[in-house]
């Protein structure tokens, strides 16, 4: 179903946990909630499945509103028919399989034999059939945390939400899930929201991202938007953007931006038009460097001596020590380019379309913002 | 009686200041709704631990207590505070710190040694020694005092006869302040026993060994980083067994009365039993006992916030052991000693006593002329009054361990699991009796109950009511750390799942919790068994306790069948004490269980 999040405010004392969220979520649509720690994504969650209550906005669950400070309207969680993925999974260990899954049913007083068979089914869609009768203390945590999926679908819920769910697993198992989870909202068609902490969950699961930073959504996309176009330099710098420096940036005769880094070079790029900011900084991805031992002489590049080499297998990571002042991260492929040691004289170079000029901290700007008006 | 160190409250910690005031919506609307359960426990505590307090206080400075059918309080005079000038309180509050200083210094030198021979060095035998520094606490100081009364008192001691009958012209008076001192550093040394050495045995060894690796002997490591690591744990439990020495009522009745020694509680207990009662008079000098003891609590509260920094896991390599070399069987034998002087002597001569025919002993060779028999026990034991005794006990401490249980529990599930603002305070009151004597809130909850219109007074109800409030503290935090182990999500997603709040907590929380909840009606039931001071003032002669039948035939002189019925209470509270440890082994292994299936392998 849909979900309509409108201005909502989570205090806790003094402390600002999410501030004037707005968010709407289409029926069948995959969200994922990404940020750092402390973000106010899993808050956002725990508001909308009623654990938190919000100290102003509205939540509107398809036609219900479920929560709604001006008018007193709290829905408690036990009757937002909302389905939660716990980070600890929270299966409960005195019960079996099946009592885990089939306690939402017995709640609703179904006749046994229809228990029986809407659990069978969705332990048969998480691929645990065969584990109905064991006691959830002997699971592992792959089956654990397919039991929590399991308990939550089987009570149809209008929303999935799952909180960080791969988190406690080993990195095989979690990429193995990660595509299981996306097949199963494919199919299921279920409206779903998603916290995590990792953009390659993120890009994997999302049919749009809200990137959160203090407790606001600073930006949200489908994540080839997001990733391609990320809107300040705090997210690019989330998104794994290494290479960030502090420049001042005018825009040309031509409609380019240029931007010239604090004591150094002058970088060109491809990007028409700034946004209203007081800070900027430009953003170069390690990867779409490219060092050689001889100068170019051309435009957008850094001469400096390598500090520091990293072999990583299908990559070297260098760190360049540049003559300006500064330093350089880049990602160079082990095949097909020219290796370099300790010591040597470089040359780092980067086609101007992959320099993004971008405002510091959209955050703060939009608090400016706020406070001016 | 351990404190336990409650975890900070975490927050996720943003970067952005919040700027903006903050206002307080839904606060007052849903006052109610969010603090009903909250507004009920805190109005049960209030009336267990709040107006007794109220109550002494109010009587110290009045010239009434209330009485069966007059539940007021008179008028309101400052004459009844002289007392506190008296020769007599500043006698007792003399003697009480004197024994409070000596008896937390015999105790610490005793159960520091016991820790540190038992967790720390290779001397045989550990696993009893180990149990020897624990057992003692399970013998009430009652018991302990009447043994050693038996054992010690100038004319009549086992100890003394066996003395003259070797022609040595030496006694061993008990009755004196240096054997009070004794006794209770004897008995409270489980405590410093305890504490220190769970401190010495969870120390994370790679702290110890980092020391070593820099070049430490092993005497500057143990000066430099053992000693201090344990310090909180020493500080902590000496300053526990000084406010329990000086609170004492029971040593200080058996052992000082003899020989006119008084203390605060003696004496309060004095001037409410003398006729006619100075019972205004008894609350004056309670409010100087509690507000010394207020004072010593807060101490220890003090030294435990402040050294939260020492926290220490249980994982890692086992801490070092020292060599003791020529020392480990003096070492052994020095624990042995201890558990002769605090067990098998005591038991032995509460047996000897029980089993005389003759109530007078004049030399050791007569104990063998054929002058044992067990009809005194069986007598006693089948007696009405051991029976009733017996039966109101078991009465009393059952419904005291299922109300203390269930208190304790939901006024931690408010603190810990709700975010009601009256969690932090249901807190203070639960453990605040830790820093009130039982003696005075004995006294409180007699004043409470017969000036509340609910006719309890002279029922065991009563003394259920006693029972719960003086060991709501240890109730609480038994509970407590049970229910911090417990994720809280594992309740939430019964309630996401479509249970209400209450149905979550009886399918989810109180299954989990079932040996933490066990373990703490247990825990309450022990303590209640062995309740006395806190009863004196409130059983009559139709609900009188074990504790209390014991205490009355000693003061009636009825050594002998003090002794028989001190060996039966000893007996059953020795079965309770195996029945708890039980339940802690199966708690250990559902513990072990859990983390075992909470890793991530496929």
């Amino acid at each position: 179903m849909k979900i309509t999040i409108e201005n909502l405010q989570l205090r806790y004392g003094n402390f600002t946990a999410i501030e004037n969220l707005n968010l709407e979520i289409d029926e069948g649509e995959s969200v994922v909630l990404l940020g750092k720690s402390g973000c106010g994504k899993t808050s956002t969650m725990r508001c909308i499945a009623g654990l938190e209550e919000p100290t102003a906005g509205r939540i509107t669950i398809g036609d219900t509103v479920v929560f709604d400070a001006a008018k007193g309207i709290n829905l408690p969680p036990n009757k937002r028919n909302v389905g939660m993925v716990f980070q600890s999974y929270a299966v409960w260990p005195h019960m079996t399989v099946f009592q885990n899954v089939a306690y939402s049913l017995k709640l609703q007083k179904l006749p046994a034999a229809e228990v029986k068979s809407r659990v069978a089914e969705v332990l048969e869609l998480v691929g645990l059939s065969d584990f109905a009768q064991r006691g959830a203390s002997l699971l592992s945590g792959g089956q654990m945390q397919r039991v929590a999926l399991a308990r939550s679908l089987v009570m149809r819920p209008s929303v999935l939400m799952l909180d960080e769910p791969l988190s406690n697993l080993d990195a095989r198992l979690r990429d193995r899930l990660r595509v299981e989870l996306r097949e199963i909202q494919l199919s299921l068609g279920l409206t779903t929201v998603y916290v995590t902490h990792d953009q390659q969950e993120a890009f994997a699961l999302a049919d749009r991202i809200a990137l959160m930073q203090g407790g606001r959504i600073v930006q949200i996309g489908g994540p080839t938007a997001i990733y391609n176009e990320p809107a300040s330099a705090s997210i690019a710098h989330f998104l794994g953007v290494s290479n960030i420096f502090d420049c001042t940036a005018t825009v040309g005769a031509d409609g380019y931006v240029t931007a010239v880094r604090t004591g150094g070079e002058v970088i060109r790029t491809e990007q028409r038009g700034l946004a209203t900011a007081d800070d900027f900084k430009a953003c170069i991805r390690s990867e779409d460097l490219v060092l050689s031992n001889v100068s170019g002489g051309g435009t957008n590049e850094f001469s400096g001596r390598v500090a520091v080499t990293s072999f990583q297998g299908s990559s070297i990571r260098y760190a360049v020590t540049l003559d300006n002042g500064g330093e350089l991260d880049v990602f160079a492929p082990t095949k097909g380019a020219e290796r370099f040691a300790i010591g040597d004289r470089v040359f780092a170079s980067v086609a101007p379309e992959n320099v993004q000029v971008l405002p510091a901290d959209v955050v703060r700007q939009a608090r400016l913002q706020e406070v001016a008006a | 009686m351990t404190q336990l160190a409650t975890p900070p409250e975490t927050r996720p910690v943003d970067d952005l200041e919040p700027d903006a005031p903050v206002s307080a919506p839904l606060w007052g609307r849903g006052i109610l709704r969010k603090n009903g359960a909250a507004l009920v426990v805190l109005a049960v505590l209030a009336v267990l631990v709040i107006m007794p307090m109220i109550l002494v206080l109010v009587a110290a400075i009045a010239t009434e207590v209330p009485r069966p059918g007059n539940g007021g309080l008179g008028a309101l005079t400052l004459d009844n505070l002289k007392v506190l000038t008296s020769p007599d309180a500043v006698k007792g509050l003399v003697n009480s710190l004197i024994l409070g200083l000596g008896a937390t210094a015999i105790a610490l030198v005793i159960g520091a040694t016991l820790a540190f021979i038992c967790a720390r060095t290779d001397a045989p035998w550990r696993r009893f020694i180990f149990f020897i520094g624990m057992a003692p606490v399970f013998v009430p100081a009652l018991v302990g005092a009447l043994a050693w009364s038996l054992l010690a008192s100038p004319s009549a001691g086992f100890v003394n006869i066996m003395l003259a009958d070797m022609g040595l012209d030496m006694t061993i008076n008990i009755y004196s302040i240096p054997g009070l001192i004794f006794v209770l550093g004897l008995f409270y040394a489980p405590y410093v026993f305890m504490l220190v050495h769970s401190s010495l045995s969870m120390m994370n060894a790679d702290l110890e060994e980092a020391s070593t690796v820099h070049g430490a002997s092993l005497k500057t490591m143990f000066r430099t980083v053992t000693l201090p690591l344990a310090m909180p744990a020493l500080l902590g439990s000496g300053i526990l067994v000084f406010a329990l020495s000086m609170e004492n009522f029971p040593v200080a009745a058996v052992l000082g009365n003899p020989a006119g020694i008084e203390t605060l509680p003696t004496y309060i207990f004095r001037l409410m039993g003398a006729a006619p009662a100075q019972a205004n008079a008894a609350a004056g000098i309670a409010i100087l006992l509690t507000l010394g003891l207020v004072f010593v609590t807060m101490g220890q509260q003090w030294i435990v916030n402040r050294r939260k920094f020492t926290t220490m896991t249980g994982k890692g390599a086992r801490p070092r052991q020292v060599p003791l070399r020529g020392w480990r069987w003096p070492a052994t034998i020095f624990a042995l000693v201890y558990f002769l002087l605090a067990i098998a002597l005591p038991m032995g001569a509460l047996f000897l006593a029980a089993t005389q025919d003759s109530p007078y002993l004049y030399s050791m060779s007569q104990m063998f002329q054929g002058g044992m028999s067990f009809d005194n026990i069986v007598k006693v034991a089948s007696a009405a009054d051991f029976q009733k005794a017996l039966v109101n006990s078991v009465v009393v401490a059952v419904v005291a361990a299922f109300a203390g249980t269930t208190i304790s529990f939901s006024a931690s599930y408010i603190r810990y699991r709700t975010k009601s603002r009256l969690g932090a305070l249901l807190e203070q009151i639960a453990t605040a009796p830790l820093a009130i004597p039982s003696i005075v809130l004995g006294m409180g909850i007699l004043w409470t109950w017969l000036s509340l219109p609910i006719p309890i007074y002279g029922t065991l109800i009563i003394l259920a009511v006693a029972c719960v409030a003086v060991a709501l503290p240890q109730g609480y935090r038994s509970i407590s750390s049970s229910m911090l182990q417990l994720h809280s999500d594992l309740e939430d997603s019964a309630v996401m799942l479509g249970a209400r709040r209450s149905r979550a907590i009886v399918n989810v929380t109180v299954p989990l919790m079932r040996v933490g909840i066990v373990s703490t009606f247990l825990l309450l039931l022990m303590l209640a068994m062995r309740e006395l001071s806190a009863s004196l003032f409130l059983f009559t002669s139709d609900t009188r306790i074990l504790s209390i039948l014991v205490f009355d035939n000693f003061e009636n002189g009825q050594t002998a069948v003090a002794a028989s019925i001190s060996v039966l209470f000893v007996l059953v509270i020795a079965v309770l004490a195996v029945l708890a440890q039980l339940a802690g082994n199966r708690e250990k292994k559902q513990l072990a269980e859990a983390s075992d299936s909470g890793t991530n392998s496929l």
